[in-house]
């Protein structure tokens, strides 16, 4: 559990996270939630659905306290108890102490892709500690089962993701009635199956209970449907196995289906959990989590009835231990120089990292932005969609208007496609970002997009810095009121860094 | 004597049924196997197969102006001369049909490949047969992954009938590689087939020495078979760089991990999951059927170019798992009033059988007439943009995607007019940047174009390199509506390219092809 820390914390990846923090800023500014779309000149009229108001309004909050920082610190602590949740719910089965161990530390390693400061990971927490909810009642039973009608209404207002969980425990419903029928073996005492199919339909009751009402429910799916977003937004997209951060998820998916293939004993609910997880988690890499979280104590199960086997096989020979007071003391220098170094290492370090510093210029359009803010009028921006988050973040309080941002279901499928078009340089693509009344482009340099505006006689070129790059339509280079193009930064400012690593690196290209 | 006679009839008439399922899918197979030209490498493959005939297998790459890095393997040699043969026989319609009944045998034999004590239902051998069909469609057609099925399929029988006990059936694998190995690089995928398959054995010491000494023996035969091919060990060489080359990943879209959101990767996603629960469910896999299942299964998601493989791999499993699942999980519990009569299930088996044979038929019969494949390559295919290059810019070096950068080779095979096609591993690393840099409008790409002396291109009317050719001040030469495709030039060198309005698709007043 220790070692699973490393993997969990980082910098702010998620281009999101920006607008997540600006909506929040903006719910505790208005005192509610916003109607329409505050950030685009495109979809300015879309009636917004916050269905993650609550998680925006505490990264305000712990913003306005801690900075970035106390975020970070936050959400790796979330992960972590998500990750928790998968150790107490193996923990359920008696399983093997080196199973356990691994398996934690494999699940840790595959949800890699997916962890960081964003609001999926409540999710997965949440997701995680139902399934440990549901896994005690069938094998215990009590009343602590309805401690979750209270977790939905939370849950609902934090994340659309609670839509997981219901499927979670519908899904466990519909396997334990079905292995009941199969006469599976390992199957709950039907009295707990039914209290659960209460607790079903009070946890679905309750998550209507947020400032969208009943919509929420079918709001959930909406992006599951949405063919623009399954096709154009990365974290959509099927896991590449050529990438080797996928790697540890297609280990974890491969050595659960032979440990399946060699026990040939799995509860329904688990075969049921693996086999709609692992096809969720195959459609697209944000599942991942998913998977991770309804998986990794079956492949504990799995990996300890395997060893068994194995044991029982062998000649059991125990091997002579050293003295309880020696493991105690061994044990706890080893976990404590394991927090020393994960915090020394990953915590702190992300936990400095400022918004206006060089791990924040070189992925998102720092520089960039700072020297429109500069501008002496608000400006229509066409912008890349993983960048408008931040550049709403740091422009919309004057005015300024993106043409896109990550709210994919808020943008709809069609300005999904249009936008698709225009970065993709379709035929159109110019009369496309004219007619939507755009001032100025803001994209990242080698892109397609870039390298043709750069060729093209209809736009000149108006700014540029090693992530970014500016141009205005040929004919509108007057109207368009720009400030000066900063020639020099102070030593130490991260746009100056930006500029003289991007020189380094070009200088040993060459 | 008259219970064993009885009893003897009763097992005449399930093989009989067997027989009458396994054939009823594979005739209605026809229907996804018999395609049309649509994998593109159909056509170098052609053109190639045409100038082995005339000439004898070239040394060098013979189509591309690039200068190839690696050496020329021209592999599948012994598909693309008898592809030319029917091609010029029969036309483009013979050859969908001979390759389609090649695959469609493929999915007969591995529906075969099955013990022959396991009794295993007639229902599950052709429902196994159709769902691997369909997963393994989209990647067959008129190419060498057909018989390369057909190939794969073989091995798996002839091994079940060795696990049986028939130690003599293995000598068939030495010519079989002999043969395979001189049409597809995935003759080295079936000794790794064999090879595992000895390795388990030897392992679980599931068959006899004698009997593993057999498969030994036959295994090296045909390993030292596989180098009588016009390049010797060299062809190994070959197959590892295909394998290796970051060059083919990035050409080839289908060496790419699965794309789920596309509805027959979510059938091979629903046969790879029936699979795993049928092992769970039938009291476990034998060990190397798991062995296979589980690598089949992890090169397909590594490439999606192997999906196929693991369908041809998973359907006698399907077969036999799904049967023995059936019988005890289910089976028990069906209540006997669900159950259909001996000689009502006969009828209905005949009439099916004909119902399929004739529908198969006929939808089979209107993908290989003359009219149909002409119509499908002028649609697919820029078939009036490349009579147009051909009557007004001879001999002039064309820029296109690599996809119908084989169409133009076979419509082009002399003069080295093409820049590339789907043989990454000649052209190497430095050709494919090189081209991508054109394709994906990465920085420098004007200059590529400038340094290769590129003045026209055939592209899609609505793809980015013709806006970005456009901005460049390419014209629109002609436009062919029927396959999408236009004819760009550049302007010629020392002028000034005229100011233009931003391109439209289709491109507004520009003459047809």
């Amino acid at each position: 559990m220790v070692l699973s820390l490393l993997p969990v914390t980082s910098i702010i990846h998620d281009p999101d996270f920006w607008w997540h923090l600006r909506a929040g800023q903006l719910i505790l500014a208005h005192g509610g939630l916003l109607a329409t779309d505050p950030f685009t000149y495109t979809v300015a009229s879309h009636h917004w659905t916050m269905h993650e108001w609550l998680s925006e309004v505490l990264y305000a909050a712990l913003q306005s306290r801690g900075g970035l920082g106390l975020i970070v610190l936050v959400l790796s602590i979330v992960t972590w108890l998500g990750l928790l949740c998968l150790l107490l719910r193996a923990v359920l089965r008696r399983p093997n102490a080196f199973a356990l161990g691994l398996g934690l530390l494999l699940a840790a390693v595959a949800g890699y892709p997916i962890w960081g400061p964003r609001v999926q990971m409540i999710t997965f927490f949440l997701s995680a500690l139902t399934l440990l909810a549901v896994e005690r009642h069938l094998l215990r039973g009590g009343r602590a089962i309805w401690l979750l009608v209270p977790l939905f209404v939370l849950w609902s207002n934090l994340h659309s993701g609670f839509i997981i969980g219901l499927g979670f425990i519908a899904l466990i419903l519909i396997a334990e009635v079905s292995g009941g029928w199969l006469r599976w073996r390992d199957g709950a005492p039907s009295g707990r199956v039914r209290t659960l199919f209460y607790v079903l339909l009070a946890c679905t009751a309750v998550s209507m209970i947020n400032p969208n009402g009943p919509a929420i429910l079918a709001y959930a799916f909406l992006t599951q449907g949405s063919g623009a977003q399954q096709t154009l937004i990365l974290e959509w997209h099927s896991p590449d196995f050529h990438d080797w951060v996928v790697l540890p998820f297609g280990i974890l998916l491969i050595t659960l289906i032979a440990l399946i293939a060699v026990n040939r004993r799995l509860r329904a609910r688990d075969a049921a959990l693996v086999a709609v997880t692992a096809a969720l988690s195959m459609q697209s890499v944000r599942h991942i989590a998913i998977f991770v979280a309804a998986t990794t104590p079956v492949w504990i199960d799995q990996t300890s009835m395997l060893l068994q086997k194995m044991r029982t096989r062998s000649a059991a020979r125990r091997p002579q231990r050293p003295s309880l007071q020696f493991r105690v003391f061994t044990f706890s220098v080893l976990m404590g120089a394991l927090v020393i170094v994960y915090a020394s290492i990953r915590l702190l370090p992300a936990m400095r990292v400022v918004p206006n510093s060089l791990a924040y210029a070189r992925e998102y359009p720092v520089c960039a932005a700072r020297w429109l803010a500069q501008a002496p009028e608000p400006l229509k921006i066409f912008n890349q969609y993983g960048e408008g988050g931040y550049l709403a973040d740091a422009l919309s309080s004057r005015g300024d208007k993106v043409y896109i941002f990550g709210d994919a279901a808020l943008m709809g499928d069609p300005l999904l496609y249009t936008y698709a078009g225009v970065t993709s340089v379709q035929p159109g693509w110019d009369s496309t970002i004219r007619e939507s009344g755009t001032d100025i482009v803001l994209f990242d340099t080698a892109t397609p997009l870039a390298n043709v505006m750069e060729a093209s006689t209809r736009w000149v070129k108006v700014y540029e810095d090693p992530l970014s790059v500016a141009f205005v339509p040929s004919n509108r280079v007057r109207d368009v009121k720009l400030p000066p193009v900063p020639a020099s930064y102070p030593r130490g400012d991260p746009c100056a860094q930006l500029r003289s690593t991007a020189v380094d690196t070009t200088a040993q290209n060459q | 004597m008259v219970a064993v006679e009885g009893m003897e009839r009763e097992r005449r008439r399930e093989v009989v049924a067997r027989l009458g399922w396994i054939i009823g899918a594979a005739v209605l197979l026809l229907v996804v196997t018999v395609q049309p030209f649509a994998d593109a490498n159909v056509w170098w493959h052609l053109a190639l197969g045409r100038l082995i005939t005339s000439h004898g297998i070239p040394a060098q790459e013979p189509f591309s102006y690039l200068p190839a890095a690696h050496p020329w393997v021209g592999q599948q040699w012994l598909l693309d001369v008898p592809l030319a043969g029917i091609v010029g026989a029969g036309g483009a319609g013979l050859a969908s049909a001979v390759l389609g009944v090649v695959a469609a045998c493929g999915f007969l034999l591995a529906a075969l490949a099955i013990p022959r004590v396991s009794h295993e239902t007639g229902p599950w051998l052709a429902f196994a047969m159709v769902l691997s069909g369909v997963v393994a469609s989209r990647l067959i057609g008129v190419n060498a992954e057909a018989v390369s099925l057909f190939a794969v399929a073989a091995v798996l029988y002839v091994l079940a009938r060795w696990r049986e006990g028939r130690a003599g059936a293995v000598w068939i694998l030495p010519p079989l590689f002999l043969v395979w190995a001189n049409v597809d690089t995935l003759f080295a995928v079936g000794l790794l087939i064999v090879a595992s398959t000895l390795l388990v054995a030897s392992v679980s010491r599931s068959d006899g020495a004698a009997s593993r000494g057999h498969l030994a023996a036959a295994l090296a035969a045909s390993v030292l078979l596989t180098l009588v091919n016009p390049y010797g060990p060299g062809l190994y060489a070959s197959v590892i760089t295909t394998a290796a080359d970051p060059a083919i990943a990035q050409l080839t879209a289908s060496w790419a991990s699965p794309d789920f959101h596309t509805w027959w990767l979510r059938l091979f996603e629903a046969e790879g999951v029936l699979l795993v629960v049928l092992w769970a469910t039938s009291g476990g896999p034998a060990p190397i059927d798991a062995v296979l299942g589980i690598a089949a299964l992890v090169a397909a998601l590594w490439s999606e170019a192997y999906v196929a493989l693991f369908a041809i791999i998973a359907l006698p499993q399907i077969a036999l798992y799904g049967t023995r699942a059936w019988r005890l999980q289910v089976a028990p519990r069906v209540s006997s009033r669900f159950r259909v009569s001996p000689a009502r299930a006969r009828l209905l088996l005949v009439g099916g059988l004909i119902a399929v044979g004739a529908a198969a038929v006929v939808a089979g019969a209107r993908q290989v007439t003359p009219a149909a494949a002409a119509s499908y390559e002028a649609s697919h295919y820029p078939m009036a943009a490349a009579d147009y290059v051909a009557a007004h810019y001879p001999d002039q070096r064309l820029y296109s995607t690599d996809t119908w950068g084989g169409y133009l080779a076979y419509r082009f095979p002399t003069g080295r007019v093409v820049l590339v096609y789907d043989q990454g591993s000649t052209f190497g690393d430095a050709a494919a940047q090189s081209y991508t840099k054109i394709h994906l409008l990465q920085n420098g790409w004007e200059k590529v174009l400038r340094d290769d002396g590129i003045a026209h291109a055939i592209v899609l009317d609505t793809s980015q390199e013709a806006s970005a050719l456009h901005e460049l001040g390419w014209v629109v030469a002609c436009h062919d509506s029927v396959s999408r495709s236009v004819v760009m030039s550049a302007p010629p060198p020392g002028t000034t390219p005229a100011a233009a309005g931003p391109l439209t698709a289709p491109p507004a007043g520009s003459p047809a092809c």
